[in-house]
């Protein structure tokens, strides 16, 4: 890593501008995700070369293809595990693990709670947009309670899931939550996750505007915006008070963070005392 | 209001004496108006006291008339006939000032600057705001019997900034001929017990600084220095900000057009955002960092990166 460069951050050193416009559907909130992670790359430092950007199946797998970096598009819930051997087998790479809840939380949920265990030091960025994008708008882990999905006619009756309990619960050692909306912020919690030292997990609440808000009749792209304001609130607000008023509301900012030993190092530690021995 | 105690002879007046208070809702104009009611009423006089108050609670403008003598009928001020304008705030100060006696009329202002949202309604980089112009050099030479202070700055040196209200109603009473042991007891009844001393000390100081104002020092001081509000007159036209569109890679999903605070931008035929009124644009990028499709670029020059 070197040091913050002082020439502006112009997205477009970042993009395979070739292959624009990309394929999300108009509004989708994944473009702006992409652009918060890419605005904290370059705040840092990191150079394209240095980055390696692991992504799975979904429509946030595809975010990983137009990012102009070392892009590893794996196997369906499967990112997490490809990116601990890329990892462990090359320590000096920064590596982004880009998964939707679908992939990270329903097909690869035993890997992100592995990951989260072993406390690897990748950050993984869950683009939630609540949906099965992709494959045609099938019910998710994070599908809020009664709404309705090509798979859920008579809307979703299964309670969501909250991917930041289970990460922290799992030992990652850093968990955070933020909205498009708020991309400033969203880029400040991204380049903070990725200054820890260790597993950082971040859920980045998305939209998927042309299918889940279609079906549900939640408005056009920026009404679905809008909306997140009156969601999700800042940890800083007291929660108990958003109980009453706002049943759905969930907690954005750094929500926990604990300093557990890095695993590639104490892996490199373990392996290398074994073999003097 | 219930002061029963000795009341001495009134002191002929030929017409009613006028102060009139004013300030931003929440700096405690109501609190200095209701001290001075009461000494006047306690003093032996006739006093009737009318405020605006209430929609400006918290930032709005907020003005009390106190009017007291002999006998008064009417409980408002006329234009040009305040004896004593007090204002907690420098613009509310220059607003309420053609109210003052024009002869020998005296104003306490305080010097800070509380701007209302009004004056920002320019909100381009660099652009002059709408707050009042006139600086304590001004006002000086305007009003002879003028006295600008820094009551925020005095109350915060005691450590009490809440009470900037009890300094001004110091300075106010060396223009009122009532001992300041009254004026201490009228204190004590009104602010909560726990801040009776740091209020005390705020009128004792308030008091010390008028009873020792140097209008000739602080005129000469005033005059040398940068008036209080700095111009930055807007350079044109390379200051304005610049949205450049990729219609290309546009998908209309109208997000910039609905998000943008100023309305620079509409969705054309085609359903492609363009920049309609590219002046309007204040380089706050929020279509940019909103944009999904990464088709928005705001160029700001001379921004900070």
């Amino acid at each position: 890593m070197t040091d913050v460069p002082s020439a502006e951050f112009n997205i477009r050193d970042y993009l395979r501008t070739e292959l624009f416009p990309h394929f999300m559907c108009p509004g989708c909130g994944h473009g702006i995700a992409l652009r918060a992670l890419l605005w904290a790359l370059h705040e840092l430092g990191i150079s394209k070369d240095n980055l390696a950007v692991v992504s799975g199946i979904g429509c946030s797998g595809r975010v990983g293809a137009y990012i102009d970096a070392n892009t590893f598009h794996t196997t369906h819930g499967r990112p997490l595990a490809f990116a601990t051997g890329l990892k462990l087998a090359r320590p000096d790479l920064k590596v982004v693990v880009l998964t939707g809840d679908g992939d990270c939380l329903a097909i690869g949920g035993n890997h992100l709670i592995h990951a989260c265990r072993r406390n690897l030091n990748i950050t993984c960025l869950l683009l939630n947009n609540e949906v099965y994008g992709m494959t045609g708008g099938q019910v998710s882990p994070t599908t809020t309670e009664a709404r309705y999905t090509t798979t859920t006619p008579s809307g979703n009756h299964e309670p969501a899931f909250d991917a930041c309990k289970l990460a922290e619960a799992a030992g990652a050692g850093f968990v955070g939550r933020e909205m498009t909306l708020q991309t400033p912020a969203l880029k400040n919690l991204v380049k903070e996750g990725m200054s820890h030292n260790g597993f950082a997990f971040i859920e980045v609440l998305s939209d998927c505007t042309e299918i889940y808000g279609r079906k549900n009749d939640l408005g056009e792209s920026p009404e679905m915006i809008l909306a997140q304001k009156a969601e999700f609130r800042s940890k800083d607000y007291g929660m108990e008070r958003d109980e009453v008023f706002q049943p759905r509301s969930l907690a954005t900012g750094v929500l926990s963070r604990n300093d557990h030993e890095e695993y590639t190092a104490a892996y490199r530690k373990h392996v290398l005392s074994k073999a003097s021995s | 209001m219930a002061v029963a105690s000795a009341k001495p002879a009134p002191r002929a007046v030929a017409r009613p004496q006028n102060v009139l208070i004013v300030g931003v809702g929440g700096q405690g104009v109501i609190m200095v108006s209701k001290v001075l009611a009461s000494l006047c009423q306690l003093q032996g006089y006739d006093v009737k006291q009318s405020q605006v108050h209430g929609m400006a609670k918290r930032g709005g403008t907020v003005f009390s008339h106190v009017r007291y003598g002999e006998r008064v009928y009417s409980p408002t001020i006329p234009e040009g006939e305040a004896d004593v304008l007090v204002a907690l705030e420098w613009a509310e100060g220059m607003r309420w000032l053609p109210y003052l006696e024009q002869k020998n009329g005296t104003v306490f202002v305080d010097t800070q600057q509380i701007v209302p949202p009004f004056a920002c309604r320019n909100r381009h980089r660099g652009a002059v705001g709408g707050y009042v112009r006139e600086t304590v050099a001004d006002i000086m030479a305007h009003v002879p019997n003028s006295f600008a202070l820094d009551a925020l700055g005095i109350a915060t040196a005691l450590g009490v900034p809440k009470a900037s209200n009890s300094v001004l109603l110091g300075a106010m009473s060396t223009a009122l001929e009532f001992p300041p042991d009254d004026w201490k007891e009228i204190i004590e009844r009104f602010v909560p017990p726990k801040t009776v001393q740091a209020n005390l000390k705020c009128f004792d100081s308030g008091r010390d600084w008028a009873l020792s104002f140097d209008r000739d020092g602080l005129l000469e001081k005033h005059a040398e220095s940068a008036p209080l509000t700095v111009e930055t007159p807007r350079e044109k036209p390379d200051d304005l900000s610049h949205i450049d569109i990729e219609a290309n890679w546009c998908k209309g999903c109208d997000i910039c057009v609905r998000f943008c605070p100023e309305r620079c931008l509409v969705m054309n035929d085609q359903q492609i955002a363009e920049v309609a009124y590219p002046e309007r644009c204040t380089g706050c990028r929020i279509c940019e960092w909103l944009c999904p499709d990464f088709a928005i670029t705001v160029k700001t020059p001379g921004a900070v990166a």
